[in-house]
Order: C-alpha cells, then sequence, then structure tokens
C-alpha cells in the first residue's frame, strides 16, 4: 500500500488520517497537522528534538513511520499544559532556568517525562544517562539536570510514589 | 538611584513559558497560506569543480514544480555573506579587502554543498524529488585543504582579486610588517633565559545549533520582499538583500523568528539570497526553504581551523620578554569573516599579559574546506589552547606556579586591552584566580598530584581570558532603541538586537524596569521588524547587554526626565531632587510627597481642558524616549578556568573530573542567565579541546556532518561544574555588567590542557586532544610526573 | 544527497509469521524488513543510490506475539523479533544471568533508540560494531528463522558471513533468538570504548567465562569494531581455558588480541589505537567478569 488509513490519538484528540506510508510521524505532526512544537533537529534519532512519547514511551518520531503508529497514543509537548497552566515538568524548566534557546526544550520534556513515569526518582546518574539521546548545545546540561531532579520532587502525588530506585547506573 | 530591586535578580524569562509549551515560533514553524517550498540543489560529490553542463527540463517537467531556477535565472550580483564590511567604514573596507564573492547559484564550485541550483514546488516533497532529477556535469578541479596547498604556485586561484589564495592578511597600513603588536620582538627573546615554542593545530568545530537554518521569504502585490529569518543581525541582512536585489531599503522587510541557537552561525546571511531569489521568482506566495541537518552543516560556517605557531621568550625570575606568533587558518571557498578571526586571535592575545614586545602575524587561505566564520569566541579558543599551553609549559620550566605567574602578568586595570588605546577600566581576575583555585583545592591537588603512580592519573590546571563586550572600537558599535509608555504608565520598548536564547531580552527588560522605577511586569521590550525597529548592528562580539543595555538604559533615563520634569511641575520640586519608584514619583527627601505615574502618562495622552476651570489637565503629550546610541568604550571580561582531570594511560581517555569557571563579569543583570552562558560555554570549550573536529576526505568531502560521527559532550560526559560570579562592577556598563555571551568556553580550553599536562606531563599540540592522540604521545614519550619535569612543582 | 523526505515505497502489512515469510518469498531482495525501525529509516533516508532502496518496506506491526523476552530457567531466553532493546532491560532476570548483554542494552544507542530498536535488528544489520550483537556473541545462542522451507536454527557463530550480511536467506523471517542458560559458575561482562558517552563503539569486547575457583574452565571471546563483523577471539580464548587467571595469564592475554584482529581508520578511531587498547579492554573485561561473579 502507498497510503494508509489511520487513527492517531494525540493529546487527547482523536485524528482519522489517510497518510502516505512513506511519512515519518514527524513529517505528519508537523506538516499535515501543523503541530510543530515537535522539532526536527536532525532526522537521525541523535538530537530528540523531535522526542514524542507514543504510549507513554519517548521514540525520536523522525524514525517513526506514521503508518505504523495505527490506534496508538501519541503526547506531544503540546499535550502536557493545561490551558496555559503548565504541567510539573515544564514549570521545573522554567523554574530552573533550563530553558534558553528552547529549540531542544520540547523533546526535553518529553524524555523527561518518560523518565519519571518509569522512575518517579532518578538520582542524579540517572538523569543524566536518560538525557543521553537529547542534545543541548546551549546549558551545557546542567540547569537541565536540576530541572528533572525538581520535576521528579514536584510530581503530582509524589507522597504515594513507588519505593525510590536508587541504582546507579554505571 | 539608590540600591536594586530588579537588576540582579532572576527575573522570570520572558520567552521560556512559549518555548516549554511549544508555542514559540522558530522560522521552520512559519506556515502561510499558499506557501511553496524550495530546495537548493547542491554539489555534494566535489568540494573544487566547475559545472559543466546544467540540465534543468527534468526538474521543471516534475510533478509539482512550479520553478526551478539557475545561476542564469536569478541576479548575476555578488554577495558576502557576512557583515564585517558593513561595520568599518568605507577607507577601512578597503584595507582590509572585503569582496562579494559569493553567487547565489554558481558555476565554479568550491566547496562540497555550493548551491547550483533551485526548486520550488507544490510540497517539500516534489522540491526533493524534482531536485534528484537535475542534471549537474561537473569538471574535477585540485582539491586544497590546507594553506600550504592553496598557496603553492600553481594552484587554481579561488577568486582573481585575491591572488595567490591568500584571502587575508593584516594590512601593511594598520599593521606595520602586516604584525600587531610592538616593541622589537627580536631583540627581547636574544635576552631571554627561557623560550618556549611551538607548531599548533586548532581544528574546526561546528556551532551545532539545534535549529537547523530555515526561511521563509515571500513579495506581496506592493513588490515588497518579506524574509522570516532568524539571523542574529536582522538589520544588516535587511541592508544586505537590499543591496543584493537591487531594492530600497524599505522594500525589504526582516521578520526575525525565535533563535533556536546561535553561536555565530547566524551572523550575517546563509540561506537568505537563495530564499529570497526564490520568492522574487514567485510573486505573491512565500516560499519555504528548510535545510537538513546535514545540509546546514556543509553551508554555515564553522569556526577557523588552521596552524598557530607560537614563541615566548622569558628571564629567569619569570617576567616575560617577547611573544612572537603566527595563526595561518583555513578559510572555505570564499571570504566571509576571512579578515575578523586573523585579526582577533592576536587581538586576544595581546590583551592578556604584560608582553613588552609582541608581535603577531594573522593570515587567511581560501582552501576547499566548508566555509569559515563567526563562531562564539572568535578567535579566543584557539589562542588559549596555544598560549596558555606555552605558559604552563614555561611555569614548569620556571618553577612557578601557574596560577601564581598568572596573577603576576596579567593585564589590569589602565593597562591596554585587545587594541591599543582602549585601557581596562575594570579586572577582577586576580580574584577569579583566587576564588578559582579555592574551589577546586588548587594547592593542595597541585602537590598531590606532581608524583603519581598506577594507571590512572589525575592532575589539575588553569588557564585565563580576556574578551570582549562589544566591538568597540574596530567595529561600528550602534544601537537605536525607544522607550514609549503607554497612558497606563507601562512601557513597550523597541529593540533590534535579538535574544538567541541567552536571556538577554529578559536582562534588558530588567535594566529597564529599574533604570524606569517601574514593575518588571510593566515593561515590555520586543525585537520587532526591520519596519519598525531602529538600527541595530545585530546579536555579535557580547555586545547585547553592555552596549544594548546601555542604549536601553538610555533611552528609559530619557523617559524619566520627561517623567520627572511633569512631575516636577505638580509638586513644585526640581526633577533632579525627584526618584521613581514603583511606578510612583516622589520627592528623594520626603517620599510621602509623590504622584503616580500613570497620572502624568494618562493625561499626556488623553489631554483634556477642564471645562469647569479651562485649564489643561498636565502636560499634553505621550512621552517617548529614544536614542541612538554608539558605545564610548570597552570594558572587557575577564575569566579563570580550571580543570581537573584523570586521564587512563593505557588507553589515552582522558575524564574530565571537575571544572570551575571563575568569570570577572562586572555585574550579573540576571544571574542564573549568566551561569547559564558560562555553563553552556563549558559544554563548547570541552568540546573544542577534547572531542570535537570537523574532518575532511582527500577529496574535500565532510566526514562527519551528523551527530552520529561529531562527537559533543553529553550530560554524562560533562563534569561536574562549578560556576562563581565574580562581581566587581565596571565603571562603564550598564550597571557595572560586563560581557558574558561568548567568553565562558575559552579558558576551559586551556585549563583541560594544562590539566592533562599536569597529570602525565605531556603537552599536545593538536585539538582535539583525542584518546588516540594520548595515547600516541605517552607511548613516544611515557608518563611523567609533573614534579619531575623542568624544576616545575 | 540524503533526504528528511523518505523515498517512495510499498508497506507491506503481514498479520502473521506465515504471511510475512510469503512475502519474503514474493518480493525477496526488493523487501526490507522493518522492526523497530531505527536502522531502516536512517538507511532509507542516506541511500547513496535507488539501487540501495527496497521497493517494499514490510512492518511487523501486525504479527502478534514477537515482543516477548521470556526467561525459562530450565532452557535460558527466547528474545522475539519484535522485542525492543528497552523490553530486554524490562526482564530482571537478564540483568542476572545474562550481565554482559544487559550492560550492552543499558548503554545502547539513547533511551528513544533502546525504546524502539529490536535486539534481532541489532543482529540482522550485521555491523561489526553492535554492542548487543557483541554481547550475544560472546554468550552464544542461536537464531531461529522461518522460511518457505520451515523452521531452522542458526548457531550465532555462524550467523554473521561479512559486513552488513548474514545467514538469513532472502524468504527468511528472523523470529527470535534463543540464548543458552549460563552454566553454573558462569559470567559475563561488555565494555567498549567510545568517543562521547552516547556514541556508536569504537572498540568493543564481551566476554563470557566459565569459572571453577579462579581458574577458568571455558571461554567465549567477542569483539567489535576489529573485522568486518564482530569477532570470535578464538585464539585468545585458548590462551585462557583451563588457565589459572593469573597476571601473567591476563598479560599474555591482552598481548594476543592484537594478532586475532584486522581493525581499520574509521571516523570514529584508527586501525593502530584500536590495536593497542584492544588487549587492555579485553583485560578489562575478564577482570570485570570475576569480579561481578
Amino acid at each position: 500500500m502507498k497510503n494508509r488509513d489511520i487513527t492517531l490519538h494525540i493529546n487527547g484528540e482523536e485524528y482519522r488520517l489517510n497518510v502516505a506510508v512513506n511519512r515519518t510521524l514527524l513529517d505528519v505532526l508537523r506538516d499535515e497537522l501543523g503541530m510543530t512544537e515537535t522539532k526536527y533537529g536532525c532526522g537521525t534519532g541523535e538530537c530528540g528534538a523531535c522526542t514524542v512519547l507514543v504510549e507513554d514511551k519517548a521514540v525520536n518520531s523522525c524514525l517513526t513511520l506514521a503508518a505504523t503508529m495505527d490506534g496508538k497514543r501519541i503526547t506531544t509537548v503540546a499535550g502536557l499544559a493545561d490551558f496555559g497552566r503548565l504541567d510539573h515538568i515544564q514549570q521545573a524548566f522554567v523554574d530552573e532556568a533550563a530553558i534558553q534557546c528552547g529549540y531542544c526544550t520540547p523533546g526535553m520534556v518529553m524524555k523527561t517525562a518518560s523518565l519519571l513515569a518509569q522512575n518517579p526518582d532518578p538520582s542524579e546518574a540517572e538523569i543524566r544517562h536518560a538525557l543521553e539521546g537529547n542534545i543541548c548545545r546551549c546549558t551545557g546540561y546542567e540547569k537541565i539536570v536540576k530541572a528533572v531532579r525538581k520535576a521528579a520532587e514536584t510530581m503530582p502525588g509524589r507522597a504515594a510514589a513507588v519505593e525510590p530506585c536508587k541504582e546507579v547506573v554505571q | 538611584m539608590s540600591e536594586q530591586a530588579i537588576v540582579g535578580t532572576n527575573a522570570p524569562r520572558v520567552d521560556v513559558r512559549d518555548k516549554v509549551t511549544g508555542q514559540a515560533q522558530y522560522a521552520a514553524d512559519v506556515r502561510l497560506p499558499g506557501m511553496l517550498y524550495g530546495k537548493v540543489v547542491r554539489c555534494w560529490e566535489h568540494a573544487h569543480a566547475r559545472v559543466k553542463r546544467l540540465d534543468l527540463s527534468a526538474a521543471a517537467a516534475s510533478p509539482g514544480v512550479v520553478r526551478v531556477l539557475g545561476p542564469k535565472d536569478v541576479t548575476p550580483k555578488r554577495y558576502n555573506s557576512s557583515v564585517l564590511d558593513l561595520m568599518v567604514s568605507e577607507s577601512m573596507h578597503d584595507m582590509l579587502g572585503d569582496i562579494d564573492d559569493q553567487p547565489i547559484f554558481t558555476e565554479h564550485v568550491k566547496f562540497q554543498g555550493d548551491a547550483i541550483c533551485g526548486i520550488i514546488a507544490r510540497s517539500e516533497e516534489a522540491a526533493e524529488r524534482a531536485a534528484a532529477k537535475v542534471v549537474v556535469e561537473y569538471e574535477p578541479l585540485p582539491v586544497y585543504l590546507t594553506a600550504e596547498a592553496a598557496k603553492a604556485p600553481g594552484a587554481v586561484q579561488f577568486t582573481p582579486e585575491k591572488p595567490g589564495n591568500r584571502a587575508f592578511q593584516l594590512p601593511e597600513a594598520m599593521f606595520p610588517n602586516n604584525a600587531l603588536g610592538g616593541g622589537d620582538v627580536e631583540a627581547a627573546m636574544r635576552e631571554a633565559d627561557i623560550v618556549v615554542e611551538d607548531a599548533f593545530y586548532v581544528p574546526k568545530q561546528k556551532q551545532c545549533q539545534m535549529e537547523p537554518h530555515a526561511y521563509v521569504a515571500k513579495v506581496d502585490s506592493g513588490g515588497r520582499l518579506t524574509c522570516w529569518t532568524s539571523s542574529q543581525m536582522p538589520k544588516l541582512v535587511q541592508r544586505k538583500l537590499a543591496k543584493l536585489f537591487d531594492l530600497p531599503m524599505n522594500l525589504v522587510k526582516i521578520v526575525p523568528t525565535v533563535i533556536g541557537g546561535g553561536f555565530g552561525t547566524r551572523l550575517g546571511m546563509i540561506s537568505e539570497p537563495q530564499a529570497c531569489a526564490m520568492a522574487l521568482a514567485v510573486p505573491g506566495h512565500p516560499v519555504k526553504l528548510q535545510t537538513l541537518r546535514e545540509e546546514d552543516w556543509v553551508i554555515s560556517p564553522s569556526r577557523h581551523p588552521g596552524k598557530y605557531w607560537m614563541r615566548i621568550g622569558f628571564k629567569r625570575d619569570g617576567s616575560p620578554l617577547a611573544c612572537d606568533a603566527r595563526f595561518e587558518n583555513y578559510k572555505g571557498g570564499y571570504y566571509l569573516d576571512a579578515s575578523g578571526t586573523a585579526f582577533t586571535a592576536g587581538a586576544w592575545l595581546g590583551g592578556m599579559y604584560r608582553f613588552p614586545a609582541l608581535r603577531y602575524r594573522g593570515e587567511s587561505y581560501f582552501t576547499n574546506q566548508g566555509l569559515t566564520g563567526a563562531y562564539r569566541g572568535y578567535g579566543n579558543p584557539q589562542t588559549n589552547f596555544v598560549l596558555e599551553q606555552l605558559i604552563d609549559r614555561a611555569c614548569a620550566g620556571l618553577g612557578a606556579d601557574p596560577v601564581e605567574w598568572r596573577k603576576k602578568w596579567h593585564k589590569g586595570v589602565g593597562d591596554d586591552g585587545w587594541c591599543p588605546g582602549v585601557t581596562y577600566p575594570s579586572c577582577a581576575l586576580d580574584e577569579c584566580l583566587d576564588r578559582g583555585a579555592a574551589a577546586i583545592g588548587w594547592t593542595e591537588k597541585r602537590r598531590k598530584y606532581a608524583r603519581q603512580t598506577g594507571t590512572l592519573r589525575r592532575g589539575v590546571g588553569v588557564a585565563v581570558m580576556n574578551h570582549t563586550s562589544g566591538a568597540m572600537p574596530m567595529l561600528l558599535e550602534h544601537t537605536a532603541c525607544t522607550v514609549k509608555l503607554n497612558e497606563d504608565a507601562t512601557a513597550e520598548i523597541l529593540f533590534a538586537c535579538s535574544d538567541m536564547g541567552q536571556g538577554s531580552h529578559t536582562a534588558l527588560k530588567q535594566i529597564a524596569a529599574e533604570t524606569l522605577g517601574f514593575p518588571f511586569e510593566h515593561v515590555q521590550l520586543s525585537g520587532g521588524t526591520s519596519d519598525v525597529a531602529g538600527f541595530d548592528i545585530g546579536a555579535h562580539a557580547s555586545r547585547t547587554i553592555y552596549v544594548g543595555g546601555a542604549a536601553v538604559k538610555k533611552a528609559c533615563e530619557e523617559v524619566r526626565r520627561q517623567l520627572c520634569e511633569r512631575a516636577s511641575l505638580q509638586l513644585g520640586v526640581p526633577a533632579e531632587q525627584l526618584d521613581i519608584r514603583d511606578k510612583r514619583i516622589f520627592v528623594q527627601a520626603d517620599p510621602a510627597r509623590g504622584i503616580d505615574a500613570e497620572a502624568i502618562t494618562r493625561a499626556g495622552v488623553y489631554h483634556f481642558v477642564d471645562p469647569a476651570t479651562g485649564e489643561p489637565g498636565g502636560v499634553p503629550g505621550q512621552i517617548q524616549g529614544y536614542v541612538s546610541f554608539f558605545a564610548p568604550h570597552n570594558s572587557p571580561p575577564f575569566g579563570a578556568s580550571f580543570a581537573e582531570v584523570e586521564v587512563d594511560t593505557e588507553t589515552g581517555e582522558v575524564r574530565v573530573l571537575e571544572l570551575v569557571n571563575a568569570h570577572d563579569i562586572g555585574r550579573a543583570i540576571n544571574p542564573a542567565a549568566v551561569e547559564g552562558q558560562l555553563e553552556g560555554g563549558i559544554q563548547q570549550g570541552l568540546g573544542f579541546v577534547l572531542s570535537e573536529e570537523i574532518c575532511y576526505d582527500a577529496d574535500g568531502r565532510v566526514q562527519n556532518n551528523s551527530f552520529t560521527d561529531y562527537k559533543m559532550f553529553g550530560p554524562e560526559d560533562m563534569p561536574k561544574i562549578t560556576t562563581i560570579l565574580v562581581e566587581d562592577a565596571d565603571p562603564i556598563g550598564p550597571f557595572g555588567a560586563k560581557s558574558v555571551g561568548e567568553s565562558g568556553l575559552v579558558s576551559p580550553v586551556g585549563a583541560v590542557a594544562n590539566a592533562i599536562f599536569h597529570a602525565i606531563g605531556i603537552q599536545f599540540t593538536e585539538a582535539p586532544i583525542t584518546p588516540e592522540k594520548v595515547l600516541k604521545g605517552i607511548r613516544e614519550t611515557g608518563v611523567r610526573d609533573y614534579g619531575s619535569i623542568g624544576g616545575g612543582r | 544527497m540524503s533526504s528528511r523526505i523518505l523515498p517512495d515505497f510499498d508497506l507491506l502489512l503481514p498479520q502473521s509469521i506465515p504471511d510475512a515469510v510469503e512475502l519474503l518469498s514474493a518480493h525477496r531482495d526488493r523487501i526490507t524488513v522493518m522492526a523497530g525501525g531505527t536502522d531502516v529509516m536512517v538507511a532509507m533516508k542516506f541511500a547513496q543510490s535507488p539501487a540501495q532502496l527496497p521497493d517494499y518496506v514490510m512492518s511487523l506491526e501486525n504479527v502478534p506475539g514477537l515482543a516477548y523476552v521470556l526467561f525459562d530457567p530450565e532452557r535460558g531466553l527466547r528474545i522475539g523479533a519484535k522485542a525492543t532493546v528497552a523490553d530486554l532491560l524490562a526482564q530482571s532476570e537478564v540483568k542476572r544471568h545474562y550481565r554482559a548483554l544487559w550492560h550492552a542494552a543499558q548503554t545502547f544507542a539513547t533511551g528513544q533508540v533502546r525504546n524502539t530498536a529490536t535486539v534481532l535488528g541489532n543482529l540482522l544489520r550485521a555491523s561489526p560494531a553492535g554492542d548487543c550483537s557483541c554481547a550475544i556473541y560472546a554468550i552464544g545462542g542461536v537464531v531461529v528463522l522461518h522460511g518457505t522451507s520451515g523452521r531452522r536454527e542458526v548457531d550465532i557463530d555462524d550467523f554473521w558471513l561479512s559486513y552488513g550480511v548474514t545467514a538469513r536467506r532472502p524468504d527468511e523471517l528472523a523470529v527470535e533468538l534463543i540464548l543458552p542458560l549460563p552454566a553454573a559458575g558462569s559470567r559475563s561482562a561488555f565494555k567498549r570504548m567510545t568517543r562521547t558517552s552516547e556514541d556508536l563503539a569504537k572498540l568493543n569486547v564481551a566476554v563470557r567465562l566459565e569459572m571453577s575457583g579462579n581458574t577458568c574452565v571455558d571461554a567465549r571471546l567477542a569483539m567489535g569494531c576489529v573485522a568486518p563483523t564482530p569477532l570470535r577471539l578464538t585464539r585468545t580464548e585458548a590462551l585462557l581455558k583451563g588457565r589459572e587467571l593469573t597476571a601473567e595469564v591476563l598479560q599474555r592475554v591482552a598481548a594476543s588480541v592484537p594478532w586475532e584482529i584486522s581493525p581499520i581508520d574509521d571516523k570514529r578511531s584508527t586501525a593502530e589505537y584500536r590495536k593497542q587498547v584492544s588487549g587492555v579492554l579485553l583485560k578489562r573485561a575478564i577482570q570485570e567478569a570475576c569480579g561481578a561473579a
């Protein structure tokens, strides 16, 4: 097939689309749906600017064929804020001055969301390991690491969070 | 004004909510009705060739194609994508030899990625498919990748204006014997007890800003060309495009988009000429031109690589006598920025230490490498790698402590800065050195690591640097700023200099609010499009706060003066005895007496005559402040970096354990933003010295134009970072501020190299210092305790 | 030139393994199999000529039941064709019994790629630099292939034929990988050298040692980036077998490695450097395996 009818659940909304099979998820989000919050940075899965969540897992949308995403739940950075109210990750990035040019930020935030979903209490080493795959050229990562840590600490319902996982990444 | 309430705080960044929600609009995010898509067909096969035949017929017939543009379909005029020619006077322009040598589409390919022709189509996919159908036959030419190759007799000439392929050398008229400096170097060297000398190679580093270059251009029904671009210099791009396309400037409009990282790569133009040439071919339709990462890589200028030779003579007591240096850098195939780095590398050298005699010669040669131009630091990391290593080599021989030597011999207040005649008004480098040394545990670790055993060897190293705050007096330093008060006494500021993400607009807003005596939230600052905003030279040379901040301050002072004068009429107190805080104008000696600014601004706009009394209500007229500001001086920042490294002597791998960056910033307007500049600078400095280099094959094709093959330090590679802001207010800068935009990356370079020297007793003359080079060095000379070198301690 | 827009192709979505085998058989070398797609997508974007591009991309999206990582204490570990590297890391027994593979998977590419790329895909890519491939080579195992003539198993020792080429026939689908249950006293380790933390290896090594006290009963040593495919260091293995792991033996083992490898200069390192550090890296992997018993 050259085109496929698919349904995507993006940020809580359902989209029925007919996509050319050679379109990446990034192409469909940006060019067909006008959701420009997800960025193109390299096209080879190295920089992470295009990171979105597919079923709560961070993936590079530039290396994902949209046609194979039928029925999937996709979250972009625009799906986090609630009409102007930032979520705890976004707020942490703002508070810790972790944003400079901002181009990597949507991907960084989504990567953080994915990390904290799996590991609500990451150590600094775990944060740094998780952020490999999201390149930032502005900050030296220093304030981004702090922001991720702060996001973990301010996660809603944190008191009920699972037992901290303190394993150190080698 | 008394103590400051807003300057010096971490005021919330003005741009981050848009950025963190994905609403910030970068150029590639611009979508307009009727938009077409452009694609530049580039030469990927050759770095040097002539186009023998160009057949566009198949591409033109490809589905969805609207126009194809070859060299003859666009203006034959050439341009220079750099902007240095606009920053110097006409007479100096001739002296510096700037030329316009870049065609929109070329028939002589001078580097891999040179533009051949353009496609305009209804979709990006259609444009790409058509691009694949363009037929080009090339006649390959010899490829020159070094200055030696390019200047060899018989080499193909890049341009008739530059015989011998020498793009630039320091001009005789300005620099006798084509050298910067003064004193008799040869005579001084003869007096020296110790001379250190070596030939170095400094690498070609890529800015790697995260947003690949993208543009939208459109010609409207009135014939006005509009270009959406994330250039660091929108006003100069407006002038350049007007000149290239023979349009009056009022028919060229630049819409600055959010900048996804600059670091110099957006200084001037990159593909604006191609994007606009396409728009001119399809009036009425916007054309979007986006570059791929690998395309951005080859077309945007990178840091100047080259050979850097230096020799320094000292007396036995450590006093420096003379420094002799020569930097021969490898340009790409076009002239842009040929004069800049060749000069500044020597300027930073001259600004650092009190050498009684100095001779620096800088030259640029055309090669078939990718283009070179501005990159954060602009010649400074190159000089730091060379100078700071040789100083430490000398210190080892002299038995001098590298921190103490630097404290004794660095330039300071009253000495000439990088430009003779422009003296340093402030210098807190001693404090940087003291606090940095304390933070890293210098004395103890220097002693401890001087004798070591085992596979892993540690070392600590130091390096210092000076930079600049704006480009005065070498280049034009001009910024216009308009401040207008709304009727509710809120301020709107127009200031054309872009915020590249460093937080400059936030800091400028702080300066404005502080100066006006208004709350931060009641001040708006925007860059504005070129038809609205006044002149500004652009975001370069670490000038935005030092020069731009001074302009904003001055314009706000004018507004403040007007407010106080009007208040003075009502309060019956001379204006100079009034102060403003929180939008209330009050008598300094009696703060209870005052008037709200809003009463004045409202009456100025909604100006009515009282029907009962027939008296006018207040002074008529909207309050505006305007300044066309020229920087009167330059207050360079200084910095000291300390690095601790661990060298694996079996593999040559170097781990940076800690990096302390102590910076003489004058005054931090927004400390978190300043820290961000220094921390980000460290990441780029570590890359320069340890991991980053663009490589070419023998045919001049870039080997690593992707993040897969060009490796920058990631979050796990970064060391523990300690940032020390040394605040010793500069007497000239706004609120005492000096610059910080570029300088953070400079001295980490020398500090890491010197820490390696301390760890294993070997210096490396080629950057980046890769494990391959370290292991080779170890195999050749063996690991040496620093304590056993010379009289070192 | 490379393109951000992918080339034209037909997408095939088989519903079962037999469906997939039939499609493979029909289109043979004109078809590319996509599981995670991280390699396939980049290869298509950067293809130098149309000849390198497939006409068909067969996605395993709708083929059910291949995303498993199953540990059986009797028989070992089964990794399905759609199991991602992240799936592997999520299986707690992997870290315990296959430490080399766990470590390789941990440092493999980036989190996003680990969430997408499959373990089998790493084997099928047949790159000499594959981290998971290197670890699996040292551990040993078989690749299960389904083709028109039925199911067959190929020992990992026979799986890589040359750069980018495997023993998989054009009509075959790689369905799973089976790793043996480690014997008592077995331990493994993986090490790699990269330019920065996130990178393709310039050199990687994995060891599996069967130890009895301090004596090495059996050893499998695999090294990457030193030959057109991942390489078994069989001569060096012989120096270990039956020996007590003394400093002298380790020294001899390390000295033997450069003679067994034929690395090249490339973007990531030089042949000379790889030879110089190959023994060091192997020695450290052996030490880590023994230390991490």
